[in-house]
């Protein structure tokens, strides 16, 4: 943003302060007054809320969702470009040890408060939309702990995936259930203790017995998770963090035949 | 050379950074499955029934050679005591905390110590006292910050953490919730030295780097540790402190905080962590799921690391898994042994 003109600059602060004080008459305002000055408003917008995203200002990230509707933008473009661009940016820091969890929650935060904002006019555009990937994800039984796996979701989700999230303390028999009646490509488990882990290669036996393992990939994180233990119980992955499983699957399915090829 | 030392001697004497007759062997934890059946316990009443748990904690201690006899079963007391909704688990799973408090002021503690859970801990710490004197009989706690994360949810400690340190409104919000954890941890701890304790094991879990900021740590968590370890000690009770994940970024708050030895788990490199603590024993660090599936080679080999890399006393990373099996931590147990007759 420092390469803007100064006027602009002036205005985007304007803006901040707007939003972050729900201003919304001020934000309407500003916008008017930003196109006016011939700025390319749509790029300035989808940069402001990448780094709002990132830094986790979730008022801030709502006010600059707004910019956005007012002036029309492509929803879709502004979810992806906008605020998933800045998960993704935060998702980077957080795998090169530059973030921490907090900063991702916040984040997270942050950009389901823009998605929110953007639901209602992004259904008007689903069906020209190809239908997502379905990753059908949960803690499994016995395990309560989420932050691991609303994360991967909030990462997936900032990547495009469909996610039926099952939450937590989730019954193998569920997650099988789940990704026959959603079609899904993957299944992401998730346990923090060791007490559970037994629990992930139940689900893998019965994609087995029920002949369904081919169809879909099977990803398993947490604490006490290696990629060794992933091998011996035959799942296909042990992502190191939640933006490591976004980066994986998005490289696994271009190898995966279709869901109807799958699914038929 | 020292001479032989009985158990609760040999870690008193690490916890006092003494020369000990052999590296101790301790625990954070000690519902394990096979010691429940061997000892005829049975599910969920080892929760609330204090002699089937010393029966099954002390099996730890007769049976693989533990130096410690830890209690309760599993970090939920506090929680419990104050109406949160606690799933009690399985045999082999522990029970977990459900739900979480929606503010401050909801939080009722003026009869946590008449609490069924909180009486069978305080029965069961007499009942092993008397039981087992040579063994070192320890409280397993749950400490401030991660106590705090129960009552307000730990994906709302975990943003609150980072909040705070930005807007002083939310740093107020955080004390608020802080202090009513330590005014609980306060009277379990005093109960549980009244008691007979002869250590409080504090797990702050939820302190850790890997759900809340460093940053956070030195500036909220390092007082409120330091202020429940200092009551501890001003009780005459030596305590320990344990924070999960890779926690190289905090020890040496950790450090600060005054307790008499740093448990970390796995993911922590034991060279690092020892040099950054100075004379602050630091303990750990085998990954538990070799107790339940490791080889002989792999227990003696990881076993045998952390003691090279200094570690003063021989525990699993976060607690012993309940599916851990007899057999396993007899090896764990003899390698820490044959280390010691090899080194001390």
């Amino acid at each position: 943003m420092d390469e803007l003109p100064e006027k602009i600059q002036e205005l985007i602060a304007e803006m901040d302060k707007a939003a972050e004080d729900e201003d919304e008459d001020a934000i309407k305002e500003l916008t008017q007054k930003l196109q006016d000055t011939g700025a390319d408003v749509e790029a300035i917008t989808l940069k402001k809320l990448s780094l709002l995203v990132m830094d986790g200002e979730e008022e801030m990230t709502q006010g600059w969702t707004g910019v956005a509707i007012q002036i029309g933008m492509d929803p879709f473009k502004v979810l992806i470009e906008g605020l998933a661009a800045g998960m993704s940016l935060i998702g980077k820091k957080y795998e090169q040890g530059e973030a921490f969890v907090p900063q991702l929650l916040i984040a997270s935060a942050a950009m389901y408060s823009g998605m929110d904002l953007l639901a209602p006019y992004m259904k008007k555009d689903e069906s020209s939309r190809s239908k997502a990937v379905t990753v059908v994800i949960g803690t499994v039984e016995g395990d309560v702990h989420d932050i691991g796996k609303s994360l991967v979701k909030t990462l997936l989700s900032a990547n495009g995936f469909n996610c039926v999230d099952l939450g937590n303390d989730v019954p193998a028999s569920r997650f099988i259930e789940a990704a026959k009646k959603n079609q899904a490509t993957a299944i992401s488990m998730s346990t923090l203790m060791t007490t559970t882990m037994a629990e992930m290669p139940k689900v893998v036996k019965m994609l087995e017995n029920e002949g369904l393992r081919d169809k879909l990939l099977v990803m398993v994180g947490g604490a006490p998770i290696t990629a060794g233990y992933a091998v011996q119980i035959g799942a296909d992955v042990s992502p190191h963090d939640a933006a490591s499983a976004a980066n994986w699957l998005k490289g696994a399915i271009f190898d995966f035949p279709s869901e109807s090829v799958r699914w038929d | 050379m020292v001479s032989e030392m009985t158990s609760k001697e040999r870690v008193l004497a690490m916890l006092n950074r003494k020369p000990v007759d052999r590296v101790p062997v301790i625990t954070g934890s000690t519902m394990v499955k096979e010691y429940i059946e061997k000892s005829r316990s049975s599910w969920p009443d080892y929760h609330s029934n204090a002699e089937m748990m010393v029966n099954t904690a002390s099996l730890m201690h007769t049976d693989a050679g533990l130096d410690n006899i830890v209690l309760p079963f599993g970090m939920f007391i506090e929680s419990m005591a104050i109406g949160l909704e606690v799933k009690m688990g399985r045999i082999d799973i522990q029970p977990s905390v459900r739900s979480f408090f929606s503010k401050p002021e909801e939080v009722k503690y003026d009869n946590f110590l008449e609490d069924k859970f909180v009486k069978t801990t305080l029965e069961a710490i007499k009942l092993a006292k008397a039981k087992y004197p040579d063994a070192a009989v320890t409280a397993f706690l749950v400490a401030p910050i991660t106590l705090t994360g129960d009552l307000m949810g730990a994906e709302n400690l975990s943003m609150l953490s980072i909040k705070c340190l930005h807007k002083e409104k939310q740093m107020q919000k955080m004390q608020d919730w802080l202090s009513i954890a330590l005014e609980i941890n306060r009277v379990y701890a005093e109960a549980c030295v009244e008691a007979g304790a002869d250590i409080i094991y504090y797990s702050d879990a939820s302190a850790s780097p890997n759900l809340v900021m460093p940053e956070f740590y030195y500036q909220v968590a390092v007082p409120a540790e330091k202020e429940i370890g200092d009551f501890v000690h001003h009780l005459g009770c030596p305590w320990e402190l344990h924070i999960c994940g890779d926690t190289v970024p905090i020890i040496e708050g950790m450090a600060s905080t005054g307790a008499d030895c740093l448990s970390v788990e796995q993911a922590v490199n034991m060279k690092e962590a020892t040099k950054i603590a100075e004379d602050v024993p630091v303990v750990g660090n085998v990954t538990p799921l070799l107790m339940v599936e490791g080889t002989e080679e792999q227990i003696i080999e990881e076993t045998r690391a952390g003691l090279d890399s200094g570690a003063k006393a021989s525990m699993l990373g976060c607690g012993t898994p309940p599916l851990s099996t007899s057999d396993r931590l007899k090896t764990w147990v003899k390698a820490v042994a044959d280390w010691s007759a090899d080194n001390l």
